[in-house]
């Protein structure tokens, strides 16, 4: 699957932006029930009526299949595709109250999202293979994945990119279980930073382990020991609420947030050579030898990682958890993996997110004409545009590795 | 002296490489034209990518055929530079090579439209030859192309390894006296591993085809017809640039079997 457009769309905020009654805009939201997937095309039924949001997947391929949905069209795309684990490297998901929704052909009228008011966050995603010949990046998307009770008023919006070494199979594992170990975790901690550790470390723990009990599996490493044990992911994930945003990261992957037009990085890279992390690898008894650029014994090029367990504790699982207030100057959130910060700045990335989200605020309702499968819908697709258009960017520069891009749209609709 | 077989095989290759430039030529003509009058009239151009892709497969079934004679040949062909057969995958190009030319044709010009983009003056939509849409199709043809890739190397490992395993063995070193002798086990022997050869190359072949059918069917007219001036500019090029190194080193005149 190279990439899924998906998008949620609040009519209310994409064509009116200075919708007079948030009143009327509140009452639309609470309306919202509706969820409609569409593999490939787009529903007529979606045209009237109340439903004034709705998710849609758009996905066209196999290589990297999603995940989220088990229409039938998606199913045989995984099915044609079981030779590896790359296959599975984006998962979307939508939750509510822990129901998740699984299937393509819902009824119309079959009340998926429980009667309160909610905002999604509109995002684009684009992850591709590039330059390389294995896919070992892999993207979580999960509008909605957990509430807190200490923040009522806000639904909780879950993005992770994982780009993972060795083999597929731990950013795999990163990409199916992360985020419901961030669940539990918020959902019995009162603090960001403890919580998202936690669950960090236990992700570690649940990779390790898996590697010694999977039989099987069907990445290129077979979780063959001694092998599996050089394998691991970076992560970084950010958790988006109505007034916060929350980044954890592990590795070298990043997050930059795009305010005003300004790149505000909200995650800094787990490289060897930072000198806090060389302090600390050498105080655990480590050594950062340069070999191609600095590595920890002279293997990993990062600092810190899920999986590597042939590398602790040089190599650490400990994320750097940063927290940050939402602002009205929000633009966006950029994740990505390096195959696009190797070769793209975080200002360029701003700009062009920048310019994408903007140019879709006045641009006509029309998305170019290869792009038929976005036809009914606009602002979702300015996102993807953006990721995608990051993508090719990254391509276009070089970028040796596998490239994925996640844009959050951050910008408020009043 | 060069055999019959080899002359022929020669004589495939040189008629393929002269057909490039004459296919190379008549693309840049149609892109010209195409740019000139900037005609939406795509038929010209869907018509050359198909006859460039008929060609290609008349030269893919006359080499098999060739190849069932004398199949080693085309696995370090006499007629390419050393530099072109160093290159080589399975007796031809690698077909994950189209995609990193696509992605690498599809970047030459992003840069100039990005400066433009950012400030506002350029659209979206022209940014990167390529749309999102052909981005994901190019991205899974690529996984399944290098899968499929992979599949015919493993074929051509294991055809390599039992080259060292039996029956060869058995005769090298419990029939035969010395080295070189031949009798017709052997001769059975390696004919099986060549037809086996030529399984294998058919399969490649193949799946180069099959690669850039699919490439092409992905890309507009203009863009197919870009992407093939370019990869048979490369491949002449490459060719060239071969001998030219090899007579650096002293190796010899290609076009003529002594």
């Amino acid at each position: 699957m190279a990439d899924i457009c998906c998008g949620v769309v609040s009519e209310s905020e994409a064509s009116t932006p200075c919708e007079q009654s948030s009143r009327a805009a509140r009452r639309r939201r609470m309306e919202i029930r509706r969820f409609k997937f569409v593999s490939g095309v787009s529903s007529p039924e979606t045209e009237n009526g109340p439903k004034r949001q709705k998710v849609e997947v758009y996905s066209r391929d196999c290589w990297n299949a999603v995940e989220n949905s088990d229409s039938e069209e998606e199913k045989q795309v995984l099915v044609a595709d079981t030779g590896r684990s790359e296959s599975k490297d984006i998962s979307i998901s939508n939750q509510s109250s822990n129901k998740s929704i699984s299937t393509g052909s819902l009824s119309p009228s079959t009340p998926v999202v429980p009667e309160a008011s909610r905002e999604y966050p509109k995002f684009g995603v684009a992850s591709v293979c590039g330059r390389r010949r294995d896919m070992e990046d892999a993207v979580a998307i999960h509008p909605s994945f957990c509430r807190r009770d200490a923040e009522t008023a806000t639904e909780l919006h879950y993005f992770g990119v994982y780009d993972g070494h060795g083999c597929s199979h731990v950013a795999t594992k990163c990409k199916e279980r992360l985020h419901e170990l961030v669940k539990e975790e918020l959902e019995s901690k009162e603090e960001w930073k403890s919580a998202m550790e936690q669950s960090f470390w236990r992700m570690d723990k649940e990779a390790i382990t898996w590697n010694d009990t999977v039989l099987g599996a069907k990445c290129r490493c077979e979780l063959q020991s001694p092998e599996c044990d050089a394998v691991g992911s970076t992560a970084v994930v950010a958790i988006v609420t109505s007034d916060k945003i929350i980044v954890a990261n592990c590795g070298d992957s990043r997050a930059v947030l795009c305010r005003n037009g300004k790149p505000v990085p909200l995650s800094s890279d787990h490289k060897p050579d930072r000198p806090d992390e060389l302090n600390r690898i050498q105080a655990a008894g480590g050594r950062v030898i340069y070999w191609d650029g600095p590595r920890v014994l002279g293997v990993l090029a990062m600092s810190r990682a899920i999986g590597d367990n042939y590398l602790k504790p040089y190599v650490s699982c400990e994320p750097e958890v940063s927290v940050t207030d939402r602002t009205a100057e929000d633009d966006c959130l950029i994740l990505a993996s390096d195959g696009l910060w190797d070769v793209v700045s975080n200002e360029t990335a701003c700009g062009v997110a920048r310019m994408c989200l903007r140019g879709k605020a006045h641009a006509p309702l029309c998305s170019p004409m290869e792009d038929e499968v976005a036809t009914s819908e606009t602002s979702d697709k300015a996102c993807s545009d953006a990721s995608m258009l990051l993508t090719k960017l990254a391509l276009a520069r070089h970028s040796t590795d596998n490239v994925s891009v996640v844009v959050v749209d951050l910008r408020k609709a009043t | 002296m060069a055999s019959e077989d080899q002359v022929r095989s020669q004589c495939c290759f040189l008629e393929w490489m002269n057909l490039q430039e004459q296919e190379l030529a008549e693309l840049h003509q149609a892109l010209n034209i195409h740019a000139a009058t900037n005609s939406k009239e795509n038929i010209n151009l869907t018509q050359l990518a198909e006859n460039c892709i008929k060609h290609f497969q008349d030269y893919a079934d006359k080499r098999t055929q060739l190849a069932r004679h004398d199949v080693s040949a085309f696995f370090a062909p006499a007629w390419c530079t050393n530099f072109e057969n160093s290159l080589l995958w399975v007796a031809g190009c690698r077909p994950s090579q189209y995609i990193r030319l696509v992605y690498t044709l599809h970047g030459l010009e992003i840069e100039a439209q990005l400066i433009q983009f950012l400030e506002g003056i350029g659209d979206i939509k022209n940014l990167g030859e390529l749309s999102s849409k052909q981005i994901h199709e190019i991205n899974s043809l690529q996984g399944k192309t290098i899968r499929a890739e992979e599949k015919v190397t493993t074929r051509m490992a294991i055809l390599q390894e039992d080259a060292a395993d039996n029956p060869i063995v058995v005769i090298v070193m419990k029939e035969l006296r010395e080295v070189g002798e031949m009798n017709g086990k052997v001769e059975r022997a390696l004919d099986k591993h060549e037809q086996d050869m030529v399984g294998v190359l058919e399969e490649a072949d193949r799946l180069r085809l099959t690669t850039l059918k699919e490439l092409l069917a992905i890309l507009t007219p203009r863009q197919a017809m870009g992407f093939l001036a370019a990869s048979k500019q490369l491949h002449l090029c490459v060719h060239e640039w071969g001998k030219m190194r090899d007579f650096r080193h002293g190796r010899g005149n290609h076009n003529n079997l002594s």
